[in-house]
């Protein structure tokens, strides 16, 4: 068959599609969701399931993405013209959809009872020049892990300072096949592990000027501190060969003795070590208290031609019950006032140490071109971390390369 | 000792390291798939596990859709096959037969087909689909696959072709018979064991496959395995492992079976003592 | 039977060469069209900047530095392969015990997708948890576990390793099928005339095993170059960029960075090298072929 042919048929086929569908007056939401855990893409059928239930001229054709593909798929789909009706995105990548003109405002649909019942810091990261550019859909803030049982055999007490975490790491790794500190050098999120040192030692990602804060003493201050931390052992050795999985499966195996991460190791712990006796802390301070707030966005594609229909189903997929469960699930922070007001949240230990955070959360600056931002700082500590160059070589470098991405 | 004896000995002797070093990620995958989860993360990590968890393997097949995954990939990898191989043996046997103009161009532009990456070409590859409303239809992989595959399965088939000589053919037309005839009648079952080498390789292409699969196909039930698995493991908070590996072992299965069944063709001789 | 043939052939090449040229072609243009642009961030096209992308590739030290990368990784996995699997291939086309599960065996780690393939070693490598350590401490061999992927001369090393370790089904099967078509004549009336193996091995099955140890080169060198999956899911390219090669620089810019401009330019430099190497080789070592391959009429 020739290519001529081909298209005709496929044509033809499309045609036929269209107006087949048409004839049953049905709405499709294309729905891509990013996956989270093996619940996610089940939970959210079941959510389409019900509203299709309520509105059976309306279908809700879900996709579920694995994260590390999930830019990748939404590139293509947009450079193809298939984008979907709406999706889940990390919103450190919504100011890049927005200044293209891919994202919609929402504020228009959103009318004030539903807006009311988002917790305002986490709405916050998704409005940009003053309009909002999607709905927070997961949130979660940082705290620190401790292992008691270490803590105890080492003769430690669990650390609010950075003093006082070095001399805990210290004692810790002196215990066999332990170490103190766990530090992740690997993939993803690298650049995070640093932003809790320097945050908490009072520096910040940019500076009030919009230039980046790498190169301030606060900063050089929060890698040097690291890297004495793994030159005299008192991290899991190679840094560089840990990513976030890799350095939470260390410690869910009782060999670290602190380490940062985020509310969702939780559940893993209990299903897959629940002999290991962790606590739940705030990060050490130095000069500042502080814990990365981080959320993923929910958002309506400009493009679409199903806009009415894919914000009824998100409406409905708000609804408390929905939020309850995904939140539980997922081990993810409330978003929504109604599911934060909840017992659980206060009573569970564990999830209120990670809450107990929220108030002085930061969250990554909205600015374009954040991956390569984001990589730039990844590479820098890990050239710091190999000891290819100093922090304050690595880190004035990055700052450099980064104002000149920044344009400024 | 007998010579075959030792001669066996020597070989496998030489054979062994490679076969160790092939041999470890497999006996890693299925030690992981049948040990209980809570056993994953033991230290230090051991072979040895509490007990033989088959369950993970039912589990995983129910959880990760594995079945409807399993049937994706055999339509994608047999049909792509089937295409390739149509589409191919004419065109080898008139390489390895026929001179015409253009057959230096045209082996030229089969090797430059093969030069681009699929991961290189993927958006455009993306966009040609979607004008011909393909996106999220398992045929698209068949095409593509077929295409890719193609300036391979013809120059291997090309290359076997020419080692049968053409005196028997020959020798059928001096005798009356045509030319389609002496092909499908004499040529075609020598040929036989090139076509089922050239099966094999285009058919694990299509099934191992995974950067177009992973951006052709959108919904998950039309997944194929490799993408499949690979969505158990990328960019989760919590990656079953357990599962994971139960699935990469089942994956492998078949294909270890298609290997054994067709290594046979590539014994010395054969393509000759049928000649004989 | 020697005769031009007149339409026949080309009809027999017509239709494999539409679906390679519109399945293959198409995308390529697009490729070629999109360097030439300058690109949003989502692979809109803004307008025609000529030769603004090429010159930012040729200006990025990283892209230098991931070019010499793919030169070594190329040479080093092409030529461990055909080394390796050559021997391999002769072994296997004799007889012998247990030949059949040897060469399933051999054949094997061609079952599984690169993918997860490198996810599998990944898993096994990893520092702490790996069963790849905790084995070699038993036997003895190390006192210490090894950080297999920390460093880039390491992890690029072992990535090295593994890509010549799945290229070699593919390239001992390619062998195995031209040894199986090696007559068996020569090495009869060899043997009379008092040849050892080794004159045997040199001076009949090198040269008639020339055009397949010459498509395994061709085709290999094609494969690994652009191969991303190993490096891609065991170091992404890192630490610091330095396991970067071509294809997975190519791959951050495009999907990450969304630099689609960039990439597509990277795109056709691949291409042109690749080309580049195919004529050169072709026109140089693939010269005396045409004049030698059986049955091929003249």
């Amino acid at each position: 068959m020739t290519p001529a042919k081909r298209t005709t048929l496929a044509a033809s086929a499309l045609t036929l599609g269209v107006m087949a569908s048409a004839a049953f007056a049905e709405t499709t939401v294309d729905f891509t969701v990013a996956e989270y855990s093996s619940k996610t893409g089940p939970f959210f059928e079941e959510v389409a399931a019900a509203f299709e239930k309520e509105n059976p001229d309306i279908d809700i054709n879900i996709e579920v993405v694995p994260w590390d593909t999930l830019l990748q798929r939404l590139t293509t789909d947009i450079a193809g013209g298939a984008a979907p009706d709406i999706s889940i995105i990390g919103t450190r990548w919504l100011l890049d959809f927005a200044e293209q003109g891919i994202a919609e405002p929402v504020d228009d649909y959103l009318t004030p009872e539903f807006k009311s019942t988002f917790i305002d810091t986490f709405m916050a990261p998704s409005v940009i020049d003053g309009k909002i550019m999607g709905l927070p859909v997961a949130a979660s803030a940082r705290a620190m892990l401790v292992n008691m049982d270490l803590f105890e055999q080492a003769g430690a007490k669990p650390p609010e300072t950075w003093d006082e975490l070095y001399d805990a790491a210290q004692k810790i790794s002196t215990l066999p096949d332990s170490y103190g500190f766990g530090l992740q050098g690997k993939e993803i999120e690298t650049d995070a592990y640093f932003y809790y040192s320097l945050w908490t030692h009072g520096g910040d990602i940019l500076n009030a000027d919009g230039t980046s804060g790498l190169a301030a003493p606060e900063a050089i201050e929060a890698a040097t501190l690291y890297k004495k931390m793994v030159d005299e052992g008192l991290t899991q050795p190679s840094p560089t060969n840990y990513s976030r999985e890799d350095l939470f499966n260390l410690f869910k195996q009782g060999k670290v003795g602190m380490v940062f991460t985020f509310p969702m190791l939780i559940p893993q712990i209990q299903e897959e070590a629940p002999d290991l006796n962790y606590q739940v802390m705030p990060f050490p301070e130095k000069a500042a208290k502080a814990t990365y707030g981080v959320t993923d966005t929910l958002m309506v594609f400009a493009d679409s031609d199903a806009k009415e229909e894919a914000w009824k189903f998100i409406e409905f997929a708000y609804k408390d019950e929905w939020r309850t469960k995904f939140d539980h699930g997922e081990g993810f922070l409330p978003v929504t006032k109604n599911v934060a007001a909840e017992d659980y949240y206060k009573t569970d230990k564990d999830i209120a140490g990670f809450a107990a955070g929220l108030p002085y959360a930061k969250f990554a600056p909205t600015i374009a071109n954040w991956e390569e931002i984001a990589d730039v700082t990844v590479r820098a500590l890990q050239r710091v971390y190999l000891g290819q160059e100093t922090p304050e070589e690595a880190l004035t470098a990055a700052a450099a390369e980064i104002n000149k991405i920044r344009g400024k | 000792m007998p010579p075959m004896l030792k001669k066996s000995l020597i070989y496998w002797a030489i054979l062994s390291p490679l076969v160790v070093v092939i041999l470890f990620p497999f006996a890693v995958m299925f030690v992981t798939a049948v040990r209980p989860r809570d056993e994953l993360f033991v230290y230090p990590p051991r072979w040895g596990f509490s007990e033989f968890r088959w369950d993970n393997f039912a589990e995983m097949w129910v959880k990760t859709n594995f079945g409807e995954a399993l049937f994706n990939s055999l339509y994608v990898s047999v049909l792509s096959t089937a295409l390739a191989l149509v589409l191919s043996i004419p065109a080898a046997y008139a390489l390895s037969r026929y001179r015409f103009p253009g057959k230096g161009a045209y082996r030229t532009f089969l090797l430059m087909t093969q030069m681009m990456s699929p991961i290189v070409l993927v958006l455009g590859l993306f966009r040609l689909m979607v004008a011909l409303g393909m996106v999220n239809n398992l045929n698209s992989l068949v095409l593509t696959y077929a295409a890719f595959n193609m300036a391979f399965t013809i120059w291997m088939l090309q290359s076997y072709f020419s080692t049968i000589p053409r005196d028997l053919e020959e020798a059928a037309w001096i005798d009356g018979a045509s030319h389609f005839t002496s092909l499908v009648r004499i040529f075609l079952p020598l040929a036989v064991p090139a076509m089922a080498v050239t099966a094999i390789f285009s058919f694990i292409n299509g099934w191992n496959e995974f950067v177009l699969a992973l951006t052709m196909i959108r919904s998950s039930d039309d997944f194929t395995l490799p993408v499949q698995i690979y969505s158990q493991v990328a960019g989760r908070y919590q990656v079953e492992w357990h599962h994971v590996m139960a699935g990469t072992v089942l994956a492998t299965v078949p294909v270890a079976i298609v290997f054994s069944w067709l290594q046979k063709y590539l014994i010395r001789g054969m393509a000759l003592g049928a000649v004989k | 039977m020697k005769s031009f043939n007149g339409f026949k052939p080309l009809a027999m090449i017509l239709p494999g060469l539409l679906l390679a040229m519109f399945i293959i072609g198409y995308p390529v243009l697009d490729l070629a069209h999109t360097s030439l642009q300058e690109v949003s961030r989502f692979g809109q096209l803004r307008g025609f900047t000529g030769l603004d992308n090429f010159a930012e590739v040729f200006a990025d030290p990283l892209f230098w530095g991931s070019l010499e990368r793919t030169a070594i990784w190329t040479v080093t996995v092409v030529g461990g392969t055909l080394i390796i699997s050559l021997p391999i291939a002769i072994i296997l086309n004799d007889d012998f015990y247990g030949r059949g599960i040897a060469r399933v065996i051999i054949m094997l780690p061609w079952a599984i997708s690169l993918t997860m393939t490198a996810v599998v070693w990944r898993w096994a490598l990893n520092g702490r948890a790996g069963l790849l350590n905790a084995t070699l401490m038993d036997m003895g061999l190390l006192a210490e576990p090894i950080e297999w992927l920390a460093e880039a001369q390491l992890a690029f090393t072992v990535e090295i390793l593994i890509g010549i370790l799945v290229s070699i089904p593919f390239t001992t099967t390619i062998f195995l099928g031209g040894l199986s078509s090696l007559p068996q004549d020569s090495y009869e009336a060899s043997m009379v005339d008092g040849a050892t193996r080794w004159d045997q091995f040199r001076h009949i099955t090198l040269p008639l095993m020339k055009p397949f140890i010459n498509i395994a080169i061709v085709l290999n060198v094609i494969y690994v170059f652009n191969s991303l999956p190993i490096i891609w899911v065991m170091t992404e390219g890192g630490p610091a960029n330095g396991t970067d090669i071509l294809v997975t620089y190519l791959y951050k810019l495009a999907f990450r960075f969304g630099q689609i401009g960039k990439a597509s330019a990277i795109s056709l430099i691949m291409f042109g090298v690749l080309l580049l190497f195919t004529i050169i080789y072709v026109a140089l070592v693939m010269r005396g072929e045409k004049d030698s391959a059986p049955g091929e009429e003249e």
